[in-house]
């Protein structure tokens, strides 16, 4: 089984999650501004009626989603990530949030996992931008066992939802089992007096970097937060019960980011632990070469951090 | 058009707009000269009852939609809404004050208004979703969307036509105040470089975007009441527009086709002038009536 969502990756497994509720449920529907999926196929094979198509049109896929909310049915939007999120910002606002309705932008390609295509494809201000807007949920999981979770969580909590999926080819986190994914923050590798704090791609990274900074004597927790806003305080502070230091990171702008999101929340209930927040600084990626090129100069890379972390500790 | 309806639905366009100055001048804010061009319209589709709807049941599953895109209008729909019993008149007297239903923008929680707009461009593309839903759940209800012709030069509008055409959304009625006016500039004018870009020729582009289309007089109600006289059941398996010719301010000669009222409210000597247009002797403000002579 991990073997075929390891190809599939997450958008996939949420699709093909999300399709038992889709077929069941003639109250979902789905629309997508031209892009498609393997498991998407299924979707308007099965049950035209509610698969829409409306072409390279973020606008009127936001809108027609709002007009089809309001008759009642619950409302998927896809797209690729910066043109379900930036493109639309205004219909997200007033169409979704606003009106308060239960539809779910999912975009695909979080952070840089559209590397080599440039600034026009990265989605490093998302977190930022749609956190921002009241009563949206803001979802950003690690791997398609989250991603397949997913799928029945926006169902089961029908409102303005934001779920970014990094591209195919990303490794599992969990596997099977019994994870609280509804918690929205997630311990995946306990232990240690600093804790990585990480959302997306990056909880991978964090997991490489505890093995690093262990090996250099450090001992590191690492903590998923799979579900930016709402963010569960109660659980994240749980999670960090004994820590001394906290360390963020996100392939995303520092500005609002992740890092941002635990500043906040520290200063909002008197927290006072040191906080270093690992991201992208103010600027537009240009570089070709593929991912982890992207990661190498910019400080993202394994190797960048767990130096950056020990020289921080010590 | 029988004449005592045609007087009947006139002496109540009337009232609308002596209303819309009214809450206007008293809260200092609206768009007057909006609601103005678009008021023969409204009170077609509510008085003349061109539209199915229940004011005790706002959200009666077999209503037709109504989807104000120029949300600045909201403040000549809520006279409308209030005469047919949607909500209190009284509502009227406290437009955009303190614990005020009403807003200087349309809003979604005030019973009959279906979306939150004021931001241009949304209408249309929320109309095709319904009229989309609509269709599908073959039900024989109507959206109807009225846009402003200044709103066009959204991008966002352009989306939702191509999609209305396409998919044949024959459920979708869309009506065009085509008064001309932007906030700073006309449209199809060339006096002054604050003049937006052009509309014309509006008929065609909608056509070829795979409408059928209507051109009337929009403050002539036996053209609306004609235009709209087989909406359900026209030949055509194709979205309508129907382009309203309108003028901007109409009634208020200070106003009318005149630059600088997009949002404006008159005082003083202004104010005088409106209600001597519209008949007024005085002008009930805050609860006292105001000799028209001393404006605000």
């Amino acid at each position: 089984m991990a073997s075929t969502k390891f190809i599939l990756g997450m958008r996939d497994a949420f699709f093909n999650a999300l399709f038992e509720f889709y077929k069941k449920d003639p109250e979902v529907v789905f629309i997508t501004a031209d892009n498609g999926a393997p498991t998407l196929d299924q979707f308007y094979q099965q049950r035209p009626d509610q698969y829409f198509q409306v072409g390279i049109a973020e606008q009127q896929l936001i809108g027609m989603a709002c007009g089809m909310a309001l008759e009642g049915k619950k409302v998927y939007t896809y797209a690729i990530a910066p043109f379900v999120t930036t493109r639309c910002y205004e219909q997200n606002k007033i169409d979704i949030c606003a009106m308060n309705l239960p539809i779910c932008n999912i975009g695909v390609g979080a952070g840089y996992a559209y590397d080599i295509m440039g600034p026009t494809h990265h989605t490093v201000e998302d977190l930022t931008i749609m956190r921002a807007l009241p009563n949206m949920t803001v979802h950003s999981p690690a791997d398609s066992y989250c991603a397949e979770a997913l799928a029945e969580i926006s169902y089961r909590n029908p409102g303005p939802q934001y779920v970014r999926f990094d591209r195919a080819g990303v490794p599992e986190i969990y596997g099977e089992g019994n994870h609280k994914f509804a918690d929205g923050v997630l311990l995946t590798c306990p232990g240690g007096p600093v804790a990585l704090v990480a959302t997306g791609i990056m909880v991978h990274q964090a997991q490489k970097v505890a093995t690093e900074l262990a090996e250099a004597g450090v001992k590191a927790r690492v903590i998923d937060v799979c579900r930016i806003k709402p963010l569960n305080t109660e659980r994240l502070f749980e999670y960090l019960k004994g820590v001394k230091r906290v360390v963020s990171m996100e392939e995303h702008l520092l500005t609002g980011g992740l890092g941002s999101l635990l500043a906040e929340t520290f200063s909002d209930n008197d927290m006072r632990l040191p906080l270093l927040r690992i991201g992208q600084n103010d600027r537009y990626v240009f570089d070709m070469g593929g991912r982890e090129v992207i990661w190498e100069k910019h400080g993202l890379d394994v190797v960048s951090m767990t130096q950056r972390i020990l020289r921080w500790v010590k | 058009m029988q004449p005592e309806q045609r007087k009947a639905l006139e002496s109540k366009a009337h009232w609308v707009r002596c209303k819309v100055l009214e809450m206007a001048a008293h809260a200092k804010s609206g768009h007057i000269s909006s609601a103005f061009s678009q008021t023969e319209l409204l009170v077609a589709l509510y008085h003349g009852r061109l539209m199915n709807f229940d004011p005790k049941n706002p959200r009666w599953e077999k209503r037709d939609r109504f989807i104000l895109s120029k949300g600045q209008g909201g403040i000549g729909l809520y006279p409308v809404l209030a005469d047919q019993g949607f909500f209190p008149s009284s509502e009227l007297d406290n437009f955009a004050g303190r614990d005020s239903l009403l807003g200087v923008h349309a809003e979604h929680h005030v019973p009959g208004m279906e979306i939150l707009s004021g931001s241009l461009g949304h209408g249309l593309p929320v109309a095709t979703g319904i009229a989309q839903i609509g269709l599908v759940k073959k039900q024989p209800w109507l959206v109807i969307c009225l846009l402003g012709d200044g709103e066009l030069a959204e991008g966002s509008n352009w989306e939702a036509a191509l999609y209305a055409g396409s998919k044949s959304l024959s459920n979708l009625v869309c009506i065009v105040d085509r008064n001309g006016g932007g906030v700073i500039g006309y449209s199809d004018r060339v006096e002054f470089p604050c003049d937006g870009p052009r509309m014309n020729p509006l008929d065609k582009k909608f056509e070829a975007f795979g409408f059928e289309v209507r051109t009337i007089n929009g403050h002539d109600f036996g053209e609306i009441f004609t235009a709209f006289g087989d909406i359900r059941h026209r030949q055509h398996k194709k979205p309508l527009m129907i382009i309203a010719n309108t003028h901007k301010g109409k009634g208020a000669s200070i106003m009318e086709d005149k630059r600088l009222w997009h949002y404006r409210v008159p005082a003083g000597n202004d104010l005088a002038v409106t209600c001597q247009d519209l008949g007024l002797k005085s002008l009930p403000i805050g609860g006292k009536r105001v000799k028209a002579e001393q404006g605000e």
